[in-house]
């Protein structure tokens, strides 16, 4: 039984017990309230009904309603007891479900969030990592070239100083055994060679 | 003046520097015998010191300087030589023996002009060979220059090197 079921058994016996008052009061309220104009006859009539419904048969009527009544109402009670147990247990049930789902759902959601914001961090890390990646190319490119380019350099400043390179390499390696005398045949051969030209810039003058 | 033409500078002196000096030991000489022309006759007098080199240049040009002709003519040579001769400054790795320049200033004398000097400097970075500078050139005549100037050769006989040993790496 649910919720709604619960509620039309209250309604029954509340509608129930407003009857049943209803009328009593209308049997207590009808002797006193007549003025009909055959006065004689109810008068008559409500004689006869003292005389049928005294106040040992009232009493009696009156003992029975109570105890009907009250069976009524303990048995009632005991239905409502019953489903108020029943609708306690199934609002527990229900009140478990509910949580359970809501909880559920909530986890979902809260999974879902996580799952999305650790899509989110491995998107961001993939990322990350594929511009250090590309970083590291590039900045391994530049140094590959700026080695590169050093070497080039270097390989073009030997070459343009390597007359000053092996020269210093000669001194160094046999300068002290080098004669100023056994050099004059090669210094007299160049200027001789130069000799034209020495010649006309000295007559020439400054 | 005819004197004066015919006269030489032997291959000792080489620089202005020793044409100066020659000068000042003339002067000297002039001095002397000018001061004992006047003095009175038994005066002590100092008979000035010439030098070898001084020596050389009379006895190379036969000359008395007792004559005042040739005295003058002495004089009026080495000036001429001071203001006229050309200079040459030749720069050598190491200093040159007084042998080494007089075989050198005698070629020069000879073959490019018999009146001029050379101003000897030294740069020992050259290694060997020489720079000889005229009045407006310079004349590199060093061994590093002559390495400059070969710079291909050895670029070639290095980059022969090289593959040679490439070769015997890609064979071993």
């Amino acid at each position: 039984m649910d919720i709604f079921g619960l509620a039309a058994v209250l309604i029954g016996i509340v509608a129930a017990t407003m009857a049943f008052i209803w009328l009593a009061l209308r049997v207590s309220n009808g002797a006193s309230s007549g003025r009909d104009p055959n006065a004689s006859h109810l008068d008559q009539a409500e004689k006869d009904v003292e005389h049928i419904f005294n106040d040992e048969f009232r009493e009696e009527l009156r003992n029975r309603g109570r105890l009907h009544f009250e069976k009524i109402i303990g048995e009632n009670a005991m239905f409502l007891q019953q489903d108020l147990r029943l609708t306690t247990s199934q609002l527990n049930d229900f009140m478990k479900t509910e949580i359970t789902k809501k909880l559920q759902d909530e986890f979902s959601k809260y999974e879902e969030s996580i799952t999305d914001a650790k899509q989110m961090a491995i998107e961001s890390i993939t990322k990350t990592q594929e511009a250090i990646e590309e970083q590291r190319q590039m900045m391994g490119q530049q140094l590959l070239q700026e080695i590169e380019n050093e070497k080039s350099r270097m390989v073009k400043r030997f070459e343009e100083n390597l007359g000053d390179i092996v020269n210093h390499y000669v001194l160094a390696a046999i300068g002290n055994q080098i004669d100023l005398n056994d050099q004059l045949d090669y210094i007299i051969a160049d200027i001789e060679a130069n000799k034209e030209v020495i010649i006309q810039d000295l007559s020439d003058g400054a | 003046m005819e004197h004066n033409q015919n006269l030489q500078l032997p291959v000792s002196v080489v620089g202005v520097t020793d044409v100066n000096r020659l000068d000042r030991e003339l002067v000297a000489i002039d001095e002397f015998l000018h001061q004992g022309a006047i003095r009175e006759p038994g005066t002590a007098m100092k008979l000035p010191k010439t030098s070898k080199l001084f020596d050389e240049l009379i006895s190379t040009n036969g000359l008395n300087l007792l004559q005042e002709a040739d005295r003058s003519a002495l004089r009026n040579f080495l000036r001429s030589i001071q203001t006229n001769a050309p200079r040459l400054h030749i720069s050598f790795s190491a200093d040159p023996s007084p042998l080494f320049l007089q075989r050198l200033m005698n070629y020069l004398r000879e073959k490019i002009n018999p009146k001029v000097l050379v101003q000897v400097g030294l740069q020992p970075n050259i290694g060997a060979g020489c720079v000889v500078r005229s009045t407006n050139k310079v004349f590199d005549l060093s061994l590093r220059e002559d390495f400059r100037k070969k710079r291909g050769l050895l670029m070639q006989h290095i980059q022969k090197l090289e593959a040679h040993d490439t070769k015997q790496e890609v064979q071993a």
